[in-house]
């Protein structure tokens, strides 16, 4: 499973990076960068960050 | 009462909302063999309700086709899962666990997931006319199409309120264009009642410095209507006039079954709607024990909360019906955001309830540099707060809500 962020969506709210910010974060422009792979142990945390997007801009992909 | 022998159990879900697609794939998740009927009064299946108001759309002949498809859930496609839409659950009776629908049909169900929701308040019955303007408001999809037509148009709009609704149009209505007067009779300003009163003047500040005419007030009240419905003043103009005033759970449909309403529908920390054993409540309507404030009782209405809620309700009736642990209590650490012309506002924890606050950096007049604030309660940290049209002071932030989930 990889991240995938729709950036379209996106609007940098930052939620994500609160969630899992071993994967998201807001650089100093405010802009969302994140890495696509994650280690298995992190899930519940990523789960939570695609939760947590207000626009449902982050999606999990095989 | 177990279900009858060789019969699969009943589950009825009232509420389309994300809540209540997110009880029905815990419970699918869990392997209960049981159907699922998922009532929902709109014509719509779910979708992201905080999406609706945060983007300009082109001008286009399907746009309301293009809202609806920016806006979308996936659904839980499964055979155990039945949609009722467009049917509204009139009345319920709990001890005989039937519910009545507006199609004059009945549900006998197993378990119940309550996750009805709430309506915005309005200060007139409906969408009525005052005299003076048609009053709308703003909670759901067509909603949404109908403001984003008329803003598309360049309409002049006037909102009351100055809470998320609110400041979010005010935001869109911006984007596209349009006049923007703002109408906030009871507080100094924007989120006054969760942020404090010198952040929320600072962010009325915000407001009109982006050329949005924020009245307080008497000066608001003075242009609020007259709210008699059947006032018989001038025709009204049909200005665009939207009320944001708040929200009304939607729990008329539980009374006579001895349960306390007072404020939504009250649970305990696995969202078991006491005395049923079999009856759970999530989302928006759910008032549960606050994690944060021990001794408290907290009804939020955020996405989020709609999420966790959900799952956690789904999780527990699938536990009442033998399938899974007996779940989690309620591990929901209160986290939203929101954008207002340019400036993203965080929120975490529960500001709420602080008794002081405390600039950690920045400068309440100079928003778009970036303030952090800290909210305290007999001096420990409750709440944070961070504003800012980038991100400076974000790993701060981020460092703050870590020790604030810790504490």
């Amino acid at each position: 499973m990889k991240i995938f962020v729709d950036r379209v969506k996106c609007q940098n709210h930052g939620q994500c990076a609160i969630s899992a910010p071993t994967n998201f974060e807001l650089d100093a422009n405010g802009e969302l960068q994140y890495q696509e792979a994650f280690s298995e142990e992190n899930i519940s945390d990523i789960e939570d960050a695609v939760d947590s997007c207000p626009l449902q801009a982050i999606l999990l992909k095989s | 009462m177990p279900p009858l022998a060789g019969s699969r159990p009943r589950i009825g879900i009232v509420g389309s909302g994300i809540a209540g697609l997110r009880a029905a794939k815990a419970i699918l998740k869990c392997k209960v063999d049981a159907r699922i009927v998922l009532f929902g009064d709109e014509a719509h299946r779910t979708y992201n309700r905080p999406g609706l108001t945060k983007k300009r759309y082109p001008l286009s002949d399907a746009l309301d086709m293009m809202i609806a498809e920016d806006v979308k859930v996936n659904g839980a496609e499964n055979d155990a899962l039945t949609w009722r839409l467009g049917t509204r659950v009139e009345t319920a009776d709990l001890r005989d666990r039937i519910l009545h629908l507006s199609t004059g049909e009945t549900f006998e169900y197993d378990g119940l997931v309550i996750a009805s929701g709430v309506r915005p308040r309005t200060s007139v019955w409906g969408n009525g006319e005052c005299g003076l303007h048609a009053h709308r408001t703003l909670r759901g999809l067509d909603d949404a199409r109908y403001i984003h037509h008329r803003l598309q148009a360049g309409e002049k709009i006037t909102i009351v309120g100055a809470g998320f609704v609110a400041c979010e149009l005010a935001s869109l209505a911006k984007e596209y264009g349009c006049e923007v007067l703002m109408l906030e009779a009871l507080r100094s300003g924007p989120f006054e009642n969760i942020l404090g009163e010198r952040v929320s003047v600072a962010l009325g500040r915000w407001l009109a410095q982006h050329d949005i005419t924020f009245l307080t007030g008497d000066s608001a009240r003075e242009l609020l209507c007259d709210l008699q419905p059947s006032h018989p003043g001038p025709p009204s103009d049909g200005a665009l006039f939207i009320e944001a005033i708040g929200s009304v759970p939607n729990v008329e449909w539980l009374h006579g079954n001895g349960l306390d309403l007072s404020d939504g529908v009250r649970v305990d920390e696995y969202m078991r709607v006491a005395p049923w054993a079999n009856v759970f409540a999530a989302g928006d309507v759910a008032c549960y024990p606050d994690p944060w404030t021990p001794g408290n009782l907290t009804r939020m209405e955020f996405w989020k909360n709609a999420i966790d809620t959900g799952d956690l309700a789904g999780r527990s009736l699938a536990s009442s019906m033998g399938h899974g642990p007996v779940t989690s209590r309620i591990g929901y650490f209160p986290s939203m955001s929101t954008e207002v012309l340019g400036l993203r506002i965080q929120i975490a924890g529960n500001p709420r309830m602080s008794d002081a606050m405390e600039i950690v950096c920045g400068d309440l007049d100079q928003l778009d540099q970036g303030v952090l604030v800290a909210y305290l309660r007999e001096g420990a940290m409750i709440g944070a707060a961070y504003m800012d049209k980038g991100a400076r002071f974000n790993s701060a932030y981020i460092k703050l809500l870590k020790s604030l989930r810790e504490r």
